[in-house]
Parts: C-alpha cells; structure tokens; sequence
C-alpha cells in the first residue's frame, strides 16, 4: 500500500493512499484518502475487509490510530467499508458518517463500539480542528445514498464512484491523457450510474465549486483543468444503459 | 451420520440443528401418553394395570421436551459464541499481521491498548465458550439417563398390553413400541451431539 501526499498547509494535510501490491487480484483496487488536521483524522472509504491490515499499517506510520476520530463511508457497497467490523476494534472511540439511509445495512458489517452520524439528504459539514468539509449530496451516483467530501481551503473534491477508472495496480495517479481515460471509464459510469438526471443536477452543483483535485475512489485523480473535461464528458454521457463497451 | 466439519462455529451450529430435532420427537412422545390414555380409558378394567403407566409417559415426554429445549437454548448459545469468537480470533490475527508488517512504524504503540482489549474479549469469549459446552455436556448426560427410564417402561407397558385383552393389545404395544422408539432416537441424536461437544472441547 502506497502513501501520497496531496495537499499540505497549516492546519491539515490530505493523504491518498492505494496501488496496494499485496491486494488479492480478484478484487478491484480502490484508493483510500485521509485528512490530518492538529489532533484528529478523518479516513474516508476505508475499504474492504482484505485491505484492513495494509491501511492499518499505513495510518500508524503516519500518526497515533486513537486520532482517527472519524472515518467516512461515501455508501454501503463492500469496496467501501466491509472492513467496518475490524475498524471498529482498532478506533472504539470513532465516529462513522454515512449517508442515514445505509445506517441499518451498513452496521451488518459489525458496529459495536463506533458511532454511526447520519448524513442527511440534502448533506452536512463536519469541523475537524481548524478544517471544514462538506458532505455534498451525490445520490444515485451510483447509490442511492451517496455524498462526496469537499475541502473548500484545500479546494479537493472526493467523489467515491463519480470518476472512477478501471485499471491495473500499477497505473499511474493523476490522468495525464484525458482522451486516452475515457475508455477506462466509461462503462463503469454507464453501467453502474442510474439516473441522468441526478447526474446532471450533480454536475450543474459541483461547477459551482472550485476544485483543483477530484479525487475517485478507483483509477487516478484528475487535476486542473481535466476536473472540467471529465464535468463536460460526463455531462455528454447518457448513463443507466447497458451499452457494449467500446 | 454426517462428518464434523473442521469449522469448529460451523460445528457448534451443526449441533444446535441437531438437537433441535429432539425436541420435535419429544413432542411426538407427549402425543403418544394422551393416545395411551385415551386407550387404556377404553379398556377399562383390563387396561386397569396400564393406566399408572400413563403417567409415567406423560411425565417422561414433559421432562424430555424441557430439557431438550433447555439444551436446543445452550446449543444455540454456543454456536452464537463460537462465531464471536470466530471474529475475536479474527482481529487478533489482524492485529498481530499489522505488528509485523508495520513494527518499525512510528505509532504502532498506539495499537497496545485496542489490542489488549481484543485480547481480553477474546479470553471472555474463550471462558464462556467452555462453560457453555460443559453446561452443554451436563445437560446431554442428564437427558440421556432421564430417558433409560424409557425402556424400562417399554417393558412394562407391553406386559400390561398383552393382559388387555385382544382388542386393545396392539394398540398398547404401539404405545410402548413409540415410547422406545422415540427415547432411541433421542438418545441417538444426543450421542452424536457428545461427540460432536468432545471434539469443540478440544478447541
Ligand atoms: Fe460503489
Ligand atoms: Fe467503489
């Protein structure tokens, strides 16, 4: 499992971690993302229950684990959280935000001791220290319950599924050919995204804000200018079909 | 007979499956008294020998069905243990790949006390399986002596049929012909079930 620094100043620090060489091949790779802030931390889509030991790892390399405080689980799908059951006896003390309509399927991964903060439909804020971020609503996209985390200081959007890429363990982390990506993740959105319509009332939201990162839960993370190609690309996208991929 | 599986919750489960058998037999057991009375109440006075022994048979199918529910409930809780204990052992395994592969990191103390904790329910999940499974064993060997008594009433309710008379003889020693068979079939599911409890002692 790989540690990369995405953003740093004063009062917090972003960390992405994935590319996991150890990971079982059967099982799609997911990239992991943490914020530090002076006392506490927030782990965000902590992932499988295969990939526990190798993010435990990781996170004590970088800081005490009882200052992982909270963690975040954009939805209930298993890539996400599965490893909730574990979690929850290495951070006792933890807080679980997640969207309130997974609050009953997502404790059948095994929540005893965390506490589950639901997230409202129309999204919260969560202060960590001197850092604010959003939950941002982004239902059906591709769960019906389903938020994104933004960072207005660091000017990061963590977008779980939306953007997200098919690849090898190897690939590299930011796109760098945005026309060569689109093959990489077009059926994924097609295939696994329902509804147009939350799609485009998604987009029309998140042109809004200033983003400088968008970071998916698989694939690379689009930087610059590519967060507006990949807006305008999905935008043109007919999604909730069955298409062959090409 | 089915092999153990070597999966001890797996094992634990399987035991409570089987037991929940007995309790369905015993019940059969309890129909068996109140047809035995309805038929030694029939015979009259040539059943007069018979009908004490209806008591009996009552009183065996009401102390079968409690204890074999009583032991459908231990079984239950300990396969509901084992599978606690499962996920204990689990974590544990967890933790101790994380203190190997990250021993160098600079906050793996940070792990000390969560994993302590996990130790300490893994001990507590560890002692309750093991009273668990020695109520368990109690409770088997209780049922099964309780249900000796059951042949020894076979016996004596076929030498009290063959003096009903023609009329009432078979149906009486159908009564005690149910009567053996369900105490052997209850006393069958319940050697296995010791069995099946030796081998989870082991764990
Ligand atoms: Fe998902
Ligand atoms: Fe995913």
């Amino acid at each position: 499992m790989r540690t990369h620094k995405l953003f740093e100043n004063n009062s917090h620090t972003w960390l992405m971690f994935g590319r996991d060489e150890e990971k079982p091949n059967e099982i799609i790779d997911t990239n992991q993302y943490m914020v530090i802030s002076n006392k506490n931390a927030l782990l965000m889509d902590p992932g499988g229950i295969e990939l526990f030991s190798a993010m435990l790892s990781v996170v004590i390399k970088q800081l005490p684990a009882d200052k992982v405080t909270h963690l975040f689980a954009s939805h209930q799908d298993p890539d996400i959280i599965s490893s909730l059951g574990l979690w929850d006896q290495a951070l006792p003390s933890a807080t679980l935000h997640s969207p309130w309509i997974w609050e009953s399927f997502i404790k059948h991964f095994g929540m005893n001791n965390i506490s589950y903060s639901a997230i409202p439909d129309e999204g919260s804020s969560l202060k960590i220290d001197q850092v604010t971020l959003d939950f941002i609503p982004a239902h059906y996209l591709h769960s019906s319950g389903n938020f994104n985390v933004y960072d207005a200081e660091a000017k990061i959007l963590m977008s779980g599924d939306i953007g997200a890429a098919l690849e090898c363990v190897d690939a590299p982390l930011f796109v760098d050919n945005f026309d060569e990506h689109i093959s990489k993740m077009k059926m994924f959105h097609q295939r696994w995204m329902p509804s147009n319509r939350a799609k485009n009332d998604w987009i029309s939201r998140v042109r809004k804000l200033n983003i400088e990162m968008m970071c998916p839960q698989h694939g690379r993370i689009f930087k610059g200018d590519d967060v507006k190609r990949f807006l305008d690309w999905f935008e043109a996208l007919e999604v909730g079909i069955i298409a062959k991929s090409t | 007979m089915s092999e153990l599986s070597n999966n001890y919750f797996i094992s634990a489960a399987e035991i409570a499956a089987k037991l929940d058998k007995t309790t369905r037999i015993a019940q059969q057991l309890s129909l068996t008294a109140s047809n035995a009375r309805a038929v030694a109440l029939r015979a009259g006075e040539r059943a007069a020998g018979f009908r004490p022994l209806t008591d009996f048979i009552d009183r065996l199918a009401e102390v079968t069905i409690k204890s074999s529910k009583n032991i459908n409930k231990l079984a239950a809780a300990l396969s509901q243990t084992s599978v606690d204990k499962e996920r204990a052992n689990s974590a544990i395994s967890h933790f101790n790949a994380i203190f190997i592969k990250a021993n160098d990191s600079k906050f793996i103390h940070s792990l000390d006390e969560v994993f302590e904790r996990c130790q300490h329910k893994q001990k507590q999940l560890e002692n309750s399986y093991k009273r668990q499974i020695s109520y368990l064993s109690e409770e088997l060997v209780m049922l099964s002596s309780e249900l000796r008594n059951a042949v020894i009433l076979a016996t004596l309710s076929r030498v009290e049929a063959s003096q009903a008379g023609e009329q009432y003889q078979s149906a009486l020693t159908n009564v005690a012909d149910n009567v053996e068979g369900a105490a052997n079939k209850i006393r069958e599911h319940i050697r296995y079930a010791q069995q099946m409890v030796s081998i989870l002692e082991q764990h």
